[in-house]
């Protein structure tokens, strides 16, 4: 009765200790290889496409701390976004202000309207709150018409200059834009990492995993929401101001419901509430529209697939580890009934199995 | 110029109304906001306008293409929410999944279709009546009657038929109405099935009046009708009507006072203040949540 | 679901060198004219894009030691304008196969390589890098917005590839750089000439104007503002000027704004889709209103969606289909034998400029872009649209011809 009928292990057993053993090797072996990218001298339209997805992977982590670790559905990153890109781009094209601390005003402005769209969640719940950032998305679309002579209206805004550093200008030729991209995601995801297992992480998956009960327990639950909200929407901006700067002009256009639907389908493939899966979901939904240029007509429609389906059969997304336990349940509790105990539920039995192997 | 910006108004609220109507018959039932409405809306404008296109004649390629759109309606809840609903899946899931499949649905119609505006024939004869001296066009009366008679005919089904009673059974509570010994999968495929048909004949009124349909006429109308459901009462039939309405007039008398450009804007306003101020709209009833 | 995982990771593997390498290998890849799905573009009322064309022009595989000639055509393939986008490729590819019949420039045959931006700035960053970097593409026809355009301009510029916009109308597209060109009508002329056709051809004097909130919208009705100012001294003002969002479909709020200020006559800078529903709903609250619009309004969609209110319409234009020039006669006819309907000015402007990139690699050849972009600026061709010459800016400047509707038809204005 106590046979183990998978004494074999699994690949996906071996992944969680991989990863936690080998980890940061793994880790710092990706970060040196882009390190070293821009020196293969690949031609500018490669370069492009890997700013390209750098910038979709940080916009992913964004959206992953509400989508992924409080389990709020947000469709109007692009908002965000927008005000991240023209902040910086005004301060930097208009007044001259250095780049960096442009962005950081950006970032900063975003974050308020990150506040802002964050107290409708006193009120809302789920769908609701969904709804009303995909409103706010399209209000700031609407203010970035009619708000022309600080936006310049449809006519955009063109010849946006490139962030200099003592001096040099980073463009996507000498293979600065590179490095500033891959200096943000490499910010932006060890905050992630280190965010999930602090307090307001913690906060925060309580909250998605089941609102009520994390409501009993204490947790301030309206703080922590607008807290992900606000960090959301500063990635978000941080992201759009180098964004700007790839595409050197921007109007109301370019930050539309798509961008948003498309941050959305990377953070649901790769995998809410993982970070590797940013990673992941990116890179395959940049990459592919390029090769399959055949297909470009059919393009939004594969996005439309990759949400159904990837909520249908696989909802923690590609890289994302279903829990064989009904609700995540931390390693220590496992040992607390292995000690003596002899006979208990098969399921967490088999869970017990890959983690207390080691023993 | 005020009244007849309003009467404008009128008209275009009631397209938002025939378009809320979907929304809450689903909602109602499932608590579930059906993302992909307004493309179902889109696709039903555009297949009458195909089958036309077919030489079917005008009334056969209504009537066909709305049956058609009522049985798309069928096939999203069968093939994407059903399995959610199976599988316990949490609502966030469902949300999800109706983006997706309005994106799939809207590019498939750009993509055989064709992006560009084309035209609609009209379905009602030219000309107009002058009523207390403000003009309405035989379209516009065309819209309401048919608008209302939609209504009436819902609502009649609703509340007096033995599957309007299941419906409205299941709305209050699924377990119990399965315990009943409802096939409350068929009353579920039965209310995608009606929301489908309204969306097709709200999409061909709506593209008749504009003398065009496109592929993507959903999203903006989709959204606005949304608002327009929520402000109503989400789930309430007449409050979809009042909230269209409220929402087209609001529009007609923005554009007017402050310009063409903040139109759009003004459903989105109106439903977060809505949302802010009174969640359940006019109609809609206070639910309590039980824990 | 752990198999799925391995078939993922590796599928991912493989997918991610694959792109790797077929993108660093040279040209190859962008096989030549890939017009996009079928049924789509069959189904497109515009200068419809089918695959046969496209695939007929570069049939000939280049002599071993001849290498091709490559145009790039940059613009929305898909998605809302790809109609344009398609009439470009259509009309580059007419071009192209007309000179392939005669042999081609100096002998070598043109390939056109067609690109999809799908009208986004972004997009086109993106193409704008590919096309330069495979190198041995020396021209540009494209892009078709004009945000679009100046996104990817300075990338042609950097890089010495000249680039003709058939329909950039950004005052400042032209002014990038030396590489830069527009075959499109400049829009202060262009206004001035629709203008002239509602003061001194219908003679009225209230003008009512109604925009499309876009860079070209925005910047045009700014200028027709101007030039209004400027002919008070004959009675002419403008009595109300309403934006509107393109494509809200429903402008009534904006006509009856623009009826109650006493307009008699409405310029709708906007494209046909603007034009025709105006026109519709105008036409509803007062008959007998005139509307003058700009040569994008010139396209049989407007016929199809107007019906009827659009008699009556007139604009100017550069080209126009039913003239009585047997070149523009010959052109009309091959266009619409193969592609099934007939060009649209922009589409003209394309055909020409194409025309023109193809006459000046003749004569100077395709090594040197300097040599090129000199030989560009110096001709005079004349095409479809009229005698085409580049000033310093890279703008053109055309005769206008005025065109109105008349029983559901395009005709030269004052005639019967």
């Amino acid at each position: 009765m106590e046979t183990e009928q998978n004494t074999k292990t699994k690949f996906s057993d071996m992944l969680p200790i991989l990863f936690h053993k080998y980890g940061w090797f793994m880790v710092g072996g990706i970060v040196l290889l882009l390190l070293a990218l821009p020196l293969l001298n690949l031609n500018s339209y490669l370069m492009n496409i890997l700013v390209k997805v750098g910038i979709y992977t940080t916009l992913g982590l964004g959206l992953n701390v509400l989508v992924g670790y409080t389990g709020l559905v947000s469709l109007g990153q692009a908002g965000f976004v927008a005000i991240g890109a023209y902040t910086t781009t005004i301060l930097t094209k208009q007044f001259g202000v250095n780049f960096f601390l442009a962005a950081l005003l950006g970032a900063f402005l975003a974050g308020f309207f990150g506040l802002l769209i964050g107290l409708p969640s006193l009120r809302l719940k789920g769908t609701y709150l969904s709804i009303i950032t995909l409103g706010f998305g399209e209000i700031i679309r609407t203010i970035i018409i009619v708000w022309q002579p600080v936006t310049n209206g449809p006519m955009g805004i063109r010849n946006i200059p490139s962030p200099e550093l003592f001096g040099t200008k980073l463009t996507l030729y000498n293979g600065g834009l590179f490095y500033l991209v891959l200096a943000l995601l490499i910010l932006v995801t060890l905050f992630c990492q280190l965010l999930i297992n602090t307090k307001t992480g913690r906060a925060m998956r309580a909250i998605k995993g089941d609102e009520t009960a994390a409501i009993m327990m204490g947790v301030n639950v309206t703080y922590y929401k607008i807290a992900a909200f606000i960090i959301a929407a500063v990635i978000s901006g941080l992201a759009g101001s180098i964004f700007a700067t790839q595409l050197g002009y921007i109007d109301q256009n370019t930050f539309t419901f798509d961008m948003s639907t498309i941050i959305l389908s990377i953070v649901i493939m790769g995998g809410m509430g993982t970070i590797r899966g940013m990673f992941v979901g990116a890179l395959i939904l940049v990459v592919f529209p390029e090769i399959a240029r055949p297909l470009m007509d059919y393009r939004f429609v594969f996005y439309g697939l990759v949400l159904v389906l990837m909520m249908r059969f696989r909802p923690q997304g590609l890289l994302g580890w279903k829990d064989t336990a009904p609700y995540p349940v931390s390693k220590n509790a496992f040992n607390l009934f292995t000690e003596n105990k002899v006979s208990f539920s098969k399921k967490l039995k088999r869970a017990l199995h890959s983690e207390t192997r080691t023993e | 110029m005020i009244i007849q910006q309003i009467f404008n108004g009128l008209t275009l609220g009631m397209t938002y109304a025939l378009i809320a109507v979907g929304y809450s018959l689903v909602f109602g039932i499932l608590r579930l906001v059906n993302f992909s409405h307004g493309s179902v809306y889109a696709f039903g404008a555009n297949i009458v306008l195909y089958l036309i296109s077919l030489k079917f004649g005008l009334g056969p390629a209504i009537l066909i293409g709305i049956l058609l759109t009522g049985v798309l309606g069928v096939l999203v809840d069968k093939t994407a929410l059903e399995p959610l609903r199976k599988q316990k899946a949490e609502p966030v899931a469902s949300l999800i999944t109706t983006i997706g499949i309005s994106n799939i649905i809207v590019n498939l119609l750009t993509a055989l279709l064709g992006s560009q505006k084309r035209a609609f024939p009209s379905l009602f004869p030219a000309g107009d009546i002058l009523v207390l001296g403000i003009k309405f066009t035989y379209t516009q009366v065309g819209m309401f009657v048919v608008s209302l008679l939609l209504m009436l005919i819902l609502l009649l089904i609703v509340n007096k038929t033995t599957i309007g009673l299941t419906m409205r059974a299941s709305e209050q509570n699924i377990k119990a109405a399965q315990l009943m010994g409802i096939n409350v999968n068929f009353v579920i495929s039965f209310t995608f099935f009606l929301s489908g048909l309204s969306a097709a004949i709200a999409g061909a009124l709506v593209s008749s009046y504009y003398g065009m349909t496109y592929a993507s006429m959903g999203y903006m109308a989709g959204l606005k009708a949304f608002a327009a459901a929520v402000l109503g009462g989400i789930g309430s039939l007449p409050g979809s009507l009042l909230g269209g309405l409220i929402v087209g007039v609001t529009e007609s008398l923005a554009a007017t006072i402050l310009g063409s450009e903040f139109r759009d804007s003004m459903a989105f306003i109106i439903l977060i203040i809505v949302l802010i101020i009174m969640p359940n709209g006019l109609f809609g009833a206070k639910s309590i949540k039980k824990v | 679901m752990n198999k799925l995982t391995k078939i993922v990771t590796i599928v991912l593997a493989v997918v991610m060198i694959f792109s790797a390498v077929a993108c660093a290998a040279p040209a190859a890849t962008e096989a030549p004219a890939q017009a996009t799905s079928p049924a789509g573009s069959q189904a497109t009322q515009q200068p419809a894009a089918t695959e046969v064309p496209a695939q007929a022009t570069t049939a000939p595989a280049a002599p071993a030691d001849q290498k091709p000639v490559k145009i790039a055509v940059a613009g929305p393939m898909t998605g809302d304008n790809s109609e344009y986008g398609i009439g470009f490729f259509n009309a580059v590819t007419l071009m192209a196969e007309q000179w392939n019949a005669k042999g081609g420039i100096n002998g070598r045959k043109i390939e056109v390589v067609q690109f999809d931006d799908k009208n986004s700035p972004e997009e086109a960053v993106s193409v704008a890098n590919k096309i330069v970097s495979e190198k041995d593409i020396p021209f540009i026809i494209g892009h078709f917005a004009s945000g679009v355009s100046m996104a990817a301009a300075p990338i042609y510029q950097a890089n010495k590839i000249i680039e003709i916009s058939p329909s950039a109308s950004h005052p400042d597209y032209s002014s990038i750089g030396d590489y830069i060109f527009r075959n499109n009508t400049v829009i202060k002329y262009e206004t001035q000439a629709s203008l002239d056709i509602a003061v001194n051809d219908m003679g009225k004097k209230n003008i009512g104007i109604i925009s499309i909130k876009t860079d070209w919208g925005v910047s045009t009705s700014k200028i027709a503002t101007e030039l209004i100012a400027g002919m008070a001294d004959k009675g002419v003002k403008l009595v109300a000027h309403e934006e509107v969002i393109e494509g809200s479909d429903d402008y009534r709020p904006a006509i009856t704004k623009l009826n109650d200020a006493g307009a008699d006559v409405v310029l709708c800078v906007g494209m046909y889709g603007l034009v025709a529903p105006v026109a519709k709903q105008y036409k509803e609250i007062n008959p007998n209103i005139s509307i003058i619009a700009f040569s994008n309004a010139y396209s049989q969609q407007l016929l199809e969606l107007g019906g009827d209110a659009v008699n009556g319409v007139a604009f100017p234009v550069v080209f126009f289909s039913v003239s009585s020039d047997p070149n523009i006669q010959a052109f009309v006819k091959s266009y619409t034998d193969k592609f099934g309907s007939a060009p649209s000015a922009l589409t003209a402007q394309a055909y020409d400029s194409a025309g023109i990139l193809f006459t000046a690699a003749q004569k100077v050849g395709t090594d040197d872009p300097a040599k090129l972009r000199d030989e560009v600026n110096s001709m005079t061709y004349p095409g479809v649209t009229g005698s085409t010459h580049f000033d310093q800016n890279g703008d053109v400047q055309k005769p206008f011809t005025k065109v109105e509707v008349k029983d559901g038809k395009f005709v030269l204005m004052g005639s019967k």
